[in-house]
């Protein structure tokens, strides 16, 4: 993160749905034209945290700074924050150039700019030959670039995207990531992107964070918060498997498990499904306690088959904290 | 795969009742009437003829007035409704069907009760007699059938809107005002536009209240037609006053159908499309305050005649009145027992809904599998209500009355009336759950050894079961608060509750007429009971 003010300041944010707390007092920033996405669960408050953004639900406590400006109780109307839902929630009345022509001419801006800008979020989002027809005669894919051309044209200083993709089929799902970060990165215009797809996540995001149970319990570069689970949540959500031992949990990245010796150290486990994956196996194990764990590869012949029972060897693994429910201190990392 | 046929066959049932009991007997009525009167030719002398036009005047007028007035009173009631989520929602609005559902003379005793002459409201504020009697009067028992209508409709249409795209035009910078007039005030008029179709149909076939609260000077063609062929005895001008009856009505039937289509093309409840009540927000604040006062004064007609029930006019008090209901001396003015009333009333309600309902499922699946198309289905049992009770009950005791062989057997086409009239919207309530029901469960008990019939009775019946007991319950109180075929064919040993309810005003026996609607809501306020501690919901 630049050391200069950021675009966007979340400052110890929470907020809470009839009596329970969905999000913790988060703090994070975003800066100009950065791509940052939130991973986590379902009902983790991703959603909620969008929202408050926007201006659509009002925050228990904390603050929402854009460009320095405190716009916690301004109206979403009057916020310059884009959102885009999961469904892309276009005007089944109108034809694409009118949606996407919707906030410009709310505007008030000149016809011609607004031809312009049209033309030009047509273009970028690869919608060309597309400006006549209705909603009901485009594809999902086509749909969500609409939405976003839509959004982009009220040129809001951050667009919010609330799992865009989740309807989406994973071919098309590629090339609508880059499209959309190709369109974002030309327009300059800062995202944040939640979403429960962690390979979507970090794959796209030039900073990714994870949000569980309304807290931030991690913030930084895709790469870094990949290989360092704080906690056993977070690694189990990354794809780790998490083992527990006299010294506490530990999490093992799958293609770090391999069996051993039946006599010789490591844990025991009992294969429960043996596969591959094109060209990887992938066992799945149950450990004596119950704990769920996944095992990973190269071997195109492996000497197991289901329901045998395996000693397994660690190649590495790194320990965990508790997560922060069970021990009671918020894990919030609180970056600001 | 869809089964043409099999569909075509599964609406046989219905298409066939409604032509043999109110399409044939009506084109046979409009026919002998034309002839009897001289032609076509005579279309133009009956519609001049000064108090048939004023019929059509009343009709026009008293319909056009309560449909604006219950649009202006309803849609904001509606908006809070479909917009806002506050404790207590959903059983004020289960009873928002309250009225529909009770006898239309019942509500007519409650204006009575509370605004005419001696009435609860008019002894304190004598001004209020404004809403007694007259045009006002049949106004203002149109509305507290109707309000609720519109407000049902409305708040469904505002449900329906799409709380994603509201919330997108804020956050591309449209202000809630904007929101509203690009995203929700469309539906939300479509919804009100059905309600108000309905009321102005409703209002302008109405019979009770013009007949009750005014006189001949207020009559619609509805009860003009009733006068024609009661009254003065003149069966070939009823009948023709009849046919003119349809055609001014049938595109308002129309226009009903298709807003009604319209309506239910709506994508259905949206995710986040309530918000929560907040104080702060003036214009929930203000729509609540309209909503208590709309359905504060809905509730006040109807407690009337609760109170009436239980505290009759006169001195006596209501032992007496109930008493005087089952005795001799009204057993002699009515022709037949409060006992014979209950029974007939209980047996002919429950005979028509057993109708309407083995009907209606056959007809709810042709609609499910759309081989005839839902709409025109929809129109064609419409149709008898286009017709209005008095005409269908003209058409019915002209038809099939010789044919049954006199007035012994009229209790037969007393509960044909009444299934006629409930068959419309007990194919509403059962076309929704039908229409849900997917063939996979049916197509699994199939390949798994079932018999089609068994397929149907272990995989469809347990899933559309409420939708069925809905549909019979609603079907049951409609021919319960049926009143005006009812009154047009009984004799006196077939009067139901509500036909003695109206002869008894008519007598001035105003304390045992208050007894016969304590029956009344009794049986009504049991059916509305079942409906809405069952959860079931209705669709008008």
């Amino acid at each position: 993160m630049s050391s200069s003010s950021p675009l966007l300041a979340v400052d110890r944010l929470s907020a809470a749905w009839e009596g329970t707390p969905v999000l913790r007092t988060i703090s994070f920033a975003l800066d100009a034209g950065e791509f940052l996405v939130l991973l986590g669960p379902n009902g983790s408050g991703k959603t909620t945290l969008l929202r408050c953004l926007a201006g659509l639900e009002t925050p228990t406590a904390g603050a929402v700074r854009l460009a320095g400006s405190d716009v916690t109780a301004t109206p979403a109307h009057r916020r310059g924050i884009g959102l885009m839902f999961q469904d892309p929630a276009l005007f089944p009345h109108r034809s694409v150039y009118e949606n996407i022509a919707y906030a410009p001419l709310l505007q008030r801006r000149p016809r011609t700019e607004v031809d312009h800008e049209v033309g030009d979020l047509i273009g970028l989002l690869h919608l060309e030959g597309f400006e006549d027809r209705r909603p009901d005669q485009l594809s999902g894919g086509e749909r969500q670039r609409v939405a976003l051309a839509r959004t982009l044209a009220a040129r809001p200083r951050v667009v919010l995207l609330d799992e865009p993709f989740a309807s989406i089929d994973v071919e098309l799902k590629a090339e609508l990531h880059a499209i959309f970060r190709a369109a974002l990165r030309a327009r300059g215009t800062a995202a944040i992107h939640v979403t429960h797809d962690r390979e979507e996540g970090l794959f796209l995001g030039d900073r990714v964070g994870l949000l569980f149970d309304g807290r931030l319990e991690a913030l930084g570069p895709p790469s870094e918060v990949y290989e360092n689970p704080r906690t056993p949540r977070a690694a189990r959500f990354l794809g780790y498997n998490v083992l527990f031992g006299a010294e506490g949990a530990r999490a093992v990245h799958p293609e770090d498990l391999s069996i051993g010796p039946v006599d010789g150290p490591g844990v025991v486990a009992t294969a429960r499904a043996v596969g591959t994956l094109g060209r990887e196996t992938l066992v799945i194990l149950e450990t004596p306690e119950g704990e769920r764990l996944e095992m990973r590869s190269r071997d195109p012949a492996p000497r197991l088959s289901a329901g045998s029972t395996v000693r397994l060897i660690e190649r590495r693994s790194f320990p965990l904290v508790a997560d922060p429910d069970r021990s009671g201190e918020p894990a919030s990392l609180g970056e600001s | 795969m869809r089964r043409p046929l099999r569909g075509l066959f599964a609406a046989g049932p219905v298409v066939a009742f409604v032509l043999a009991f109110a399409l044939v007997p009506a084109a046979l009525l409009f026919a002998t009437s034309i002839e009897a009167a001289g032609g076509w030719g005579a279309l133009g002398a009956v519609v001049r003829a000064p108090l048939n036009a004023a019929s059509i005047s009343n009709s026009l007028v008293q319909g056009g007035l309560s449909a604006a007035l219950a649009v202006a009173l309803g849609y904001p009631a509606g908006v809070f409704f479909g917009r806002y989520a506050w404790p207590g929602r959903t059983v004020v609005r289960s009873f928002l069907l309250l009225p529909f559902l009770l006898p239309s003379l019942v509500v007519v005793l409650g204006i009575l009760d509370l605004f005419g002459p001696g009435g609860l409201l008019s002894a304190i504020a004598p001004f209020v007699t404004f809403f007694g009697g007259g045009l006002p009067g049949i106004v203002a028992a149109n509305l507290v059938f109707n309000v609720p209508i519109v407000v049902l409709f409305t708040s469904i249409a505002c449900e329906g809107t799409s709380a994603e795209l509201e919330e997108t035009v804020a956050t591309l910078g449209g202000s809630p005002a904007r929101a509203y007039r690009d995203v929700w005030a469309g539906p939300s008029a479509v919804g009100a536009a059905v309600g108000a179709t309905l009321t102005f149909l409703f209002s302008a076939l109405s019979f009770a209240p013009p007949l009750v609260l005014c006189g001949p000077r207020c009559y619609t063609v509805e009860a003009r037609i009733w006068s024609l062929d009661q009254v003065f005895l003149s069966p070939a001008s009823a009948g023709v006053l009849a046919l003119v009856m349809v055609g001014l009505f049938l595109l308002p039937t129309l226009a009903y159908l298709a807003l009604l289509a319209r309506l239910r093309a709506m994508p259905g409840r949206r995710s986040r499309a309530l918000r929560s009540l907040s104080g702060r927000d003036p214009v929930a604040v203000g729509l609540a305050a309209e909503t208590i006062a709309v359905l504060g004064v809905v509730a006040l007609v109807l407690g009337a005649v609760a109170y009436r029930a239980v505290a009759p006019l006169g001195r006596a008090g209501a032992g007496s009145a109930y008493r005087a209901l089952f005795a001799p001396a009204t057993t002699a003015r009515l022709g037949i027992s409060a006992w014979g009333l209950i029974g007939n009333t209980v047996f002919f309600a429950s005979v028509a809904a057993l109708i309407a309902l083995l009907v209606g499922i056959p007809a709810g699946y042709a609609v499910a599998h759309r081989p005839v198309r839902a709409s025109g289905l929809g129109l064609f049992v419409f149709l008898p209500l286009l017709l209005s009770p008095v005409v269908l009950a003209f058409a019915l005791a002209s038809f099939w009355r010789p044919l049954l062989g006199g007035e012994s057997t009229i209790w037969v086409l007393v509960i044909v009336s009444q299934s006629i009239l409930a068959i419309p919207f007990a194919l509403q309530s059962l076309e929704i759950p039908l229409t849900g029901l997917g063939p996979g469960a049916r197509e699994s008990a199939t390949t798994l050894g079932a018999s089609p019939w068994g397929a149907f009775l272990d995989a469809d019946l347990p899933r559309v079961r409420e939708g069925l007991v809905t549909a019979s319950l609603f079907a049951f109180a409609l021919g319960l608060g049926e009143f005006t075929a009812t009154y047009f064919l009984v004799t006196p040993q077939f009067t139901t509750l509500p036909v003695a309810l109206y002869r008894l005003q008519e007598a001035r026996q105003f304390a045992v007429a208050d007894a016969d609607a304590g029956l009344l809501l009794v049986l009504s306020f049991a059916v509305f009971l079942a409906v809405v501690l069952g959860g079931r919901r209705v669709e008008l």
